[in-house]
């Protein structure tokens, strides 16, 4: 409530500075001395001078205030009556707050609902007088930009230079995450590293987080089984789909197709793109799944399971396929003319120009295209979570089920789990891995990109 | 040369290397309808499934245990809540970087990082972002499992890239005449940016903007990392009410034992595409209208 009322305040403070500095401004320019900048601009800077102060103080003070709330709550004669241990206390502390918000929601504690009046009050006691100070905060700011405010003031500089800064704050954004990501995978997988060796995580074969209780449960953590689920499903597999029919879709459009059909084909390659992942992953559970189900049976397979290795892999490719072939596309047509010109001229055929001449010239476009692709397939989450299993198996055969990293963050992640356990730990240290692999990939194949392009130009 | 090039020897040669070039060129189209043939698969078989249950009730109806009542207008408006959040997160955040990195930045090591970070985030998998909503979002600032909020938050930070990156290619494309006209005539850099180059790069940044949101309507392992796995069973009346989206209505109907909610997963699984082919139509509508060949 005071919150907006302020908000509001503040708007119109601004408002009212920035009719007011543009009206003085126009005054020297009616009065033939002419200002530096145009009279709007001056508006713009009296108006920041006053809602800016006012805003910083405004959010420090929400900042800062809950610890001055607390401070008046633990003095009063009822906190005498708060319970020691420090759980308890959180819990009913934090349950007041809640009640002292939203008088309606259920509550345990009688203790707690005793305590909500007084921590309403001083919240808004605290509000108001947060709301005075940035007031003032604004009124000084005020003053100060009305004071330079004369003819010859280059507002117009001043107000490009804040711009400026916001652009660049904008653009650091990118760094913070990338950061933050880093950050806290990191810290998580350094809190699970106190709990398990990593020796144990990065070598060992068998794993059950389920059953991870006691002292030896690095024993638990071998996740050596997902990293091969991963990449027999989203590299072998996957690829063996994808690399053929994405390489040869390429070659035919950039070589054999007319205008015509290379205008219509390519949307629809597009469109296998842009599919979601759910909607594949649905597919493969519904259609696919049972169909190698019942073909491992007529093998002769016994008790075949539904989710198989083969099914999320074979839907994976599918999925990849528009990443090889645009790729490819673009490595393919990046080479000279020349060169497929060239030999031609001596009298090739199409086909033997496109194996012994294009392909090798493009080949660097397009291994990068599938290494983006192997990282994008490994990275890949819905499939796996509804046509692959959960069972860490180590087999050869791609009719059995496996599991992935990506499916395991998912399963150690969802339900209520303490945000402590190496359960929900160790999924933060796969994440790390996943990231820090496809990274990887993805810078090499960028830079083989570059620098192939260069070396065409 | 004294080849002779009508002899049995030579005419047999001629004849293979024809004979793979037909055969080279039939594996190129064969591929091509392959792929395509299995996207046709897909669509053919949820329409077979989900058409006959595409009725109004079912649009407007929320999510029940019952498959007969069940409906998507729960999912379907938390996916509105949760797009207008990620617009009006990454749009600005994205034009104004794109701006400054393709105008306005030095051209140093920590502008380099800040390039190479973005290209990077575009290319990491989703459900790393999802891990780092959890971690931040959820456990340091609290705020509400399972909202549009969060979910927005955690799709704006994986959007941002995308943006930023068309919209770089759009800046680039407007030519550099009408930056030294404006220039010439007197404007600070500032004005030449934000009221000649950004107007005309616009169709371009908005065609890129569209795409991106199509992909974050799509996306639903993120949203699995924050929580948004529960039966919700009325829409969200706020950003901050616990809500789900049409992605997750379908993860969480296709894992349904009862069979009848087969018909629903593919009901649903139709409104999304169509909303994804209504958005990409856009993009490429507003493309080929606004399109200036410079």
């Amino acid at each position: 409530m005071i919150s907006t009322a302020f908000l509001i305040a503040i708007a119109a403070l601004g408002l009212i500075a920035w009719f007011t500095a543009r009206a003085k401004a126009k005054l020297f320019v009616s009065d033939g001395i002419g200002t530096y900048s145009r009279p709007h601009y001056h508006g713009w800077h009296l108006a920041l001078w006053v809602v800016i102060p006012a805003l910083l103080i405004w959010l420090v003070w929400q900042a800062i205030s809950p610890q001055f709330v607390m401070a008046a709550i633990t003095s009063l004669p009822i906190a005498e009556q708060l319970p020691a241990s420090d759980f308890e206390r959180q819990t009913l502390l934090s349950e007041a707050w809640r009640l002292a918000s939203d008088p309606n929601a259920g509550s345990f504690y009688p203790l707690a609902q005793e305590l909500a009046g007084p921590i309403a009050a001083a919240q808004s006691r605290y509000a108001i007088i947060g709301a005075l100070i940035a007031l003032i905060a604004a009124f000084t700011g005020g003053a100060y930009g009305y004071s330079r405010l004369r003819a010859g003031f280059p507002a117009r500089t001043r107000i490009e230079r804040g711009v400026m800064l916001v652009l660049l704050l904008a653009s650091l954004l990118a760094i913070l995450t990338t950061f933050g990501i880093i950050a806290s995978l990191v810290y998580e997988t350094a809190l699970f590293f106190q709990k398990v060796s990593p020796v144990d995580f990065l070598t060992g074969t068998h794993w059950s987080p389920g059953t991870a209780i006691g002292d030896d449960i690095g024993k638990n953590f071998g996740a050596i089984p997902l990293f091969w689920g991963t990449i027999y499903i989203g590299v072998i597999i996957a690829m063996i789909v994808a690399i053929p029919l994405g390489l040869m879709s390429a070659i035919f459009l950039t070589q054999y197709a007319s205008q015509r059909v290379r205008r219509w084909i390519k949307p629809m390659l597009e469109i296998l793109a842009g599919v979601p992942t759910v909607v594949y992953g649905y597919f493969a559970a519904l259609t696919v799944a049972p169909f190698i189900r019942d073909l491992a049976a007529s093998l002769g397979k016994t008790n075949p399971s539904t989710e198989s290795a083969l099914a999320a892999g074979l839907v994976m490719g599918i999925m990849i396929i528009p990443f090889v072939s645009s790729m490819a596309d673009d490595s393919i047509a990046a080479v000279p003319r020349s060169m497929a010109d060239g030999s031609l001229a001596m009298g090739a055929t199409k086909s033997e120009t496109i194996k012994r001449v294009l392909i090798p010239a493009a080949l660097p476009g397009i291994v990068a295209g599938v290494m983006l692709a192997i990282s994008r397939a490994i990275g890949e989450t819905m499939i796996v979570v509804m046509a692959a299993g959960a069972a860490a198996n180590l087999t050869l055969d791609p009719l059995d089920s496996m599991t992935t990293v990506t499916f395991q963050i998912v399963q150690l992640l969802t339900g209520d789990q303490e945000f402590d356990s190496p359960k929900t730990l160790s999924a933060f240290a796969l994440g790390l891995i996943l990231f820090i692999v496809t990274l990887v990939l993805n810078i090499v194949a960028l830079r083989v990109v570059k620098r192939f392009r260069e070396a065409y130009e | 040369m004294n080849r002779d090039w009508n002899s049995p020897v030579m005419t047999r040669q001629l004849a293979r290397r024809h004979a793979a070039e037909r055969r080279f060129r039939f594996f190129g189209l064969a591929a091509i309808v392959l792929s395509l043939s299995f996207l046709f698969l897909l669509l053919f078989i949820m329409l077979k499934n989900g058409l006959s249950g595409l009725d109004w009730s079912f649009l407007t109806g929320s999510d029940s245990t019952d498959p007969a009542t069940a409906g998507v207008w729960g999912a379907v408006k938390g996916s509105l809540l949760m797009m207008l959040v990620t617009l009006a997160l990454s749009f600005p955040m994205g034009v104004l970087a794109a701006v400054y990195l393709e105008e306005f930045a030095p051209r140093n090591r920590w502008i380099d990082l800040v390039e190479v970070s973005i290209n990077n985030l575009a290319a990491v998998p989703s459900i790393i972002f999802g891990l780092l909503g959890l971690a931040v979002f959820i456990n340091t600032m609290q705020l509400p499992r399972s909202s549009p909020l969060v979910g927005g938050l955690t799709l704006a930070l994986m959007t941002m890239p995308v943006i930023v990156i068309s919209g770089r290619n759009a800046i680039k494309a407007v030519p550099p005449s009408i930056r030294d006209a404006a220039l010439a005539v007197g404007a600070s850099p500032v004005q030449t940016v934000f009221q000649h180059v950004v107007p005309l790069a616009m169709p371009g940044i908005m065609t890129g903007t569209i795409i991106g949101m199509a992909r974050a309507l799509g996306e639903t392992a993120p949203l699995l990392m924050i929580g948004m796995r529960a039966f919700v069973a009325t829409p969200p009346d706020s950003i901050t009410a616990p809500a789900s989206v049409l992605p997750m209505q379908i993860f969480l109907w296709s894992d349904e034992i009862n069979a009848g909610f087969v018909q629903n997963t593919s009901a649903a699984i139709i409104v999304l595409l169509v909303f994804l082919l209504t958005m990409n139509g856009l993009a490429i509508y507003l493309r080929n209208k606004f399109e200036v060949s410079w």
